[in-house]
């Protein structure tokens, strides 16, 4: 075991392996930062390039790729408010509300201590599971799925905004996102359901398009209205000085840090929940820590710790996504069934055998990560001046550059006018919500949980009848359900005691 | 008179000199147009025709590959049908299934499969059933006299997944209870190691890693075959009625033309002939056929011709046919 961990690291340390993850940081740097763009499609782009390798460097450059793709979507994330990826979208409601305020520098600074952290904790797991990873992916059947799938929404929909209020308005917004995922055809039937006689709508909506719509177009008009830089009045030098500040939030908040990684590693291993999830899981969880209703209200008006748990989440998932991929030849998502596809063509199989006879690839793999973290997040430290400074430049100079990436960005998801169409409503979706008051997160977690929800609810009942209910693991996350769900009346109660106590 | 004649003839004789020189790319750029988003089976055969494709075509024009997903590809085929220019520069790639959503009458559909200009197909997909290797049926005879339901998992109606074994249960009556809405055939192989289904349907290609691990046994296939299952018995042997027959015959007709490749209808014979040639070439290319088998790739030629008469057969089915097929299949994925 330890002989594989070492020969792992040997096998990236190569020099020719070595060239081939730098050059898919390159890639992946680029791809990450400009939005739309997603690694799934450019891992399919680039998969032709690694006939002629061998499997380590084919692996190095694919995944080199791969993982810091989420790191740099969190950069355009913060700085634009425009999410970098469809992974990256939670970091924005802190992140870019701290960028407004004037401190880029620490949330980026955040954010990128947070994701080496994180991507260190999901390949500890990735390595430290090897020898349980089967029974550990086999626990999760459908029925666990479909609560998971619940406990994640109840999470989202009660914490996204606080009081009895925000709490209705949060369970109305996921419910609106649970609706926007039926449209398309359906797996049980092959209805089509909601979508108006256009082919477009037929596979449902694209997450994409929505996503960027929904953030994104807010703050440019925000912008565009406020005529002035991202970080209005903040002189430009005060603005990077942060970023070592941001590297010590993460420290301060340590456990908070590692349980939001362990949440990301969880979503990545569970196959089927998606990488959206993850950061959206950690962000719930960050504003859990939120400790008197006051603290609370910090959070989406750029309190730290709601970038540094996305952040960590975001990278640590990849680590865990490889699990499924490598163990049972079954991908956890877009991107690792591409890369499955890599495996092929270098002549592996991936199954049981990647546990035993090609250990060493497998912690090569686990060392790729690890490596292409720890290189990008240097490189965005020394870039992290600059990147700050985009956020003191006139707003009339950045909305046309940042318009034109936002629609190339949902443009590229179908190729279709259609893309566009749905990002100026999910645009006007999303203005309307934020001047109303109404939490964007459970829409989302609704329309990406949605048809997981669905369909698992299905299978379960369909396969189970109502025995799925007495599963022990449905239980358990029933009551974590519940539990989420009363939690918020458990803190005001609580607050409310301690009140009176000291009165 | 005579000069009238003699120009006649030589501008009889300059039309195919003309469309020679039309048919040499050199220079220019063709575009694939693949029904999918980028990752599936359908977008990586074409990015790989893409590469060696264009040494087999005059003047070695650069190959591009455009994705236009949606609508399980009824987007792109519309746009090869309606939009894209018979001018040999656009060629189009797709679901194989889409002379199924022409024959159901799927709204939407704006094409029709036998007025394309055919270049061939690069693959056939066998439909198989497999099964967990623990199960005690060894055979389908034995999985045919089985008193308990064998669960099948499957992704929704419209495919291989869910229509296979639908007829098996509905027009064979095997007692198989089908399970739908796994969002991919990966996540039903995931249901089969957790012992939630016991087997699943689809193309050899994507189960064979997994009987060649010994997870699972095929039992029964689909009429198109390739090598590996030839010996497995075809589901429309065990047909009772030759409509019976008939419908499972309809639902596997497209399988040889599994991965389709299509030139705008009105295309000149002249463009047809040199990319039907070049087809052929590439599908046998030594560099092509080793890539293939690195990438696990089953590539299979079928002639342009071979093709259109496919979907002829398809087509031309009489309305009760088509109505009883109805009633059982939809069009997807």
């Amino acid at each position: 075991m330890l002989d594989a961990f070492i020969q792992g690291l040997l096998l990236v340390l190569q020099w020719k392996a070595f060239a081939f993850m730098l050059l898919g940081i390159g890639v992946g740097f680029w791809v990450g930062l400009l939005p739309g763009l997603g690694g799934a499609t450019t891992l399919a782009l680039m998969l032709p390039f690694v006939y002629n390798m061998q499997p380590v460097e084919a692996f190095a450059f694919l995944l080199g790729m791969h993982s810091v793709v989420a790191t740099t979507g969190d950069v355009t994330s913060i700085l634009f408010g425009v999410p970098g990826e469809a992974t990256t979208a939670a970091i924005i409601l802190d992140g870019h509300a701290m960028a407004k305020k004037g401190e880029a520098g620490r949330a980026l600074g955040a954010a990128l201590a947070s994701s080496l952290v994180g991507a260190l904790i999901g390949a500890a797991a990735l390595a430290l599971a090897i020898p349980v990873v089967r029974p550990l992916v086999l626990t999760f059947g459908s029925p666990e799925l479909f609560m998971l799938a619940i406990v994640g929404l109840a999470f989202i929909a009660s914490l996204s905004a606080q009081g009895a209020r925000g709490m209705l308005r949060g369970f109305l917004a996921g419910g609106l996102g649970l609706f926007l995922a039926m449209v398309g055809q359906d797996p049980q039937a092959g209805i089509a359901r909601f979508t108006l006689d256009s082919l477009y709508l037929w596979q449902g909506l694209d997450l994409v398009p929505v996503l960027v719509g929904l953030f994104a177009i807010p703050e440019i008009l925000d912008l565009v209205v406020r005529g002035t830089s991202i970080a209005g009045d903040t002189p430009a030098g005060h603005i990077s000085h942060g970023a070592l500040q941001g590297v010590k939030d993460v420290f301060r908040h340590w456990w908070l840090t590692i349980r939001c990684a362990l949440i990301g590693t969880f979503v990545g291993i569970t196959p089927g929940l998606g990488g959206a999830v993850a950061q959206w899981m950690a962000y719930g969880h960050a504003t859990q820590s939120a400790r008197t209703p006051e603290e609370r209200k910090g959070f989406g008006q750029g309190d730290v710790r709601g970038v540094l748990g996305p952040g960590a989440a975001c990278n640590s998932k990849e680590g865990g996504a490889l699990i499924p991929t490598i163990a049972f030849g079954v991908p956890g998502s877009t991107s690792m069934a591409i890369l499955l596809g890599g495996f092929f063509l270098l002549g592996l199989v991936p199954g049981p055998d990647m546990l035993t006879k090609h250990l060493p690839v497998t912690f090569s793999l686990v060392w790729t990560i690890v490596l292409a973290n720890i290189i990008t997040v240097g490189l965005c430290f020394l870039l992290l001046n600059r990147l700050a400074a985009l956020t003191a430049v006139p707003g009339h100079l950045l909305v046309p550059v940042i318009l034109v990436l936002v629609f190339i960005g949902s443009y590229t998801t179908n190729s279709s006018y259609a893309d566009i169409l749905v990002t100026i409503i999910f645009g006007g979706v999303g203005y309307f919500m934020v001047l109303a008051g109404w939490p964007r997160a459970p829409l989302v977690l609704g329309l990406v949980l949605g048809k997981i929800a669905e369909n698992y609810l299905y299978i379960s009942v369909a396969r189970y009848e109502a025995a799925w209910l007495a599963r022990p693991v449905v239980l358990v996350l029933l009551a974590i359900a519940i539990g989420v769900v009363c939690y918020p009346a458990f803190q005001a109660w609580r607050a409310r005691a301690r009140a009176s106590a000291h009165a | 008179m005579n000069w009238k004649h003699a120009a006649l003839a030589a501008a009889l004789a300059l039309v195919p000199l003309a469309a020679a020189a039309q048919a040499n790319f050199a220079g220019k750029t063709v575009t694939i147009v693949v029904g999918y988003k980028p990752g599936g089976g359908y977008d990586a055969t074409a990015r790989m025709l893409a590469r060696h494709l264009p040494n087999h075509l005059p003047g070695k024009p650069t190959l591009i590959v455009q994705n236009m997903p949606g609508g399980n590809s009824i987007i792109a085929a519309n746009h090869m049908y309606n939009v894209a220019k018979p001018d040999g520069l656009t060629i189009g790639t797709f679901n194989r299934n889409l002379p199924i959503a022409q024959l159901t009458g799927v709204q939407g559909v704006k094409y029709d499969m036998t007025k394309f200009a055919w270049i061939g197909s690069a693959a056939n997909e066998t439909t198989i059933l497999a099964i967990r290797n623990d199960l005690p049926y060894k055979s389908f005879d034995e999985l045919r006299k089985a008193k308990e339901n064998v669960i099948i998992g499957s992704t929704g109606p419209g495919a291989n997944t869910h229509d296979f074994p639908l007829l098996l249960k509905d027009l064979l009556g095997v007692k198989l209870k089908i399970v739908s809405g796994y969002s991919s055939s990966a996540d039903i192989m995931l249901a089969v190691e957790r012992k939630e289904v016991d087997g699943r349907a689809g193309s050899y290609t994507s189960l064979r890693q997994f009987i060649d691990r010994g997870l699972v046994r095929p039992l029964i296939r689909a009429r198109s075959t390739e090598a590996g299952v030839e010996k497995l018995p075809v589901d429309e042997s065990f047909a009772q009625n030759p409509r019976a027959k008939a419908i499972m015959a309809l639902r596997s007709a497209p399988e040889v033309v599994a991965r389709p490749y299509v030139l705008p209808p009105g295309t000149s014979a002249e463009i047809v002939k040199v990319y039907r040639d070049a087809f052929a070439q590439t599908i046998r290319d030594p560099a092509l056929v080793a890539e293939a088998e690195k990438a696990k790739f089953d590539l299979e030629y079928t002639s342009g011709d071979e093709a259109l008469k496919v979907m002829r057969e398809v087509l031309s089915q009489p309305k009760d046919v088509v109505d009883e097929f109805s009633k059982y299949i939809k069009f997807g994925e």
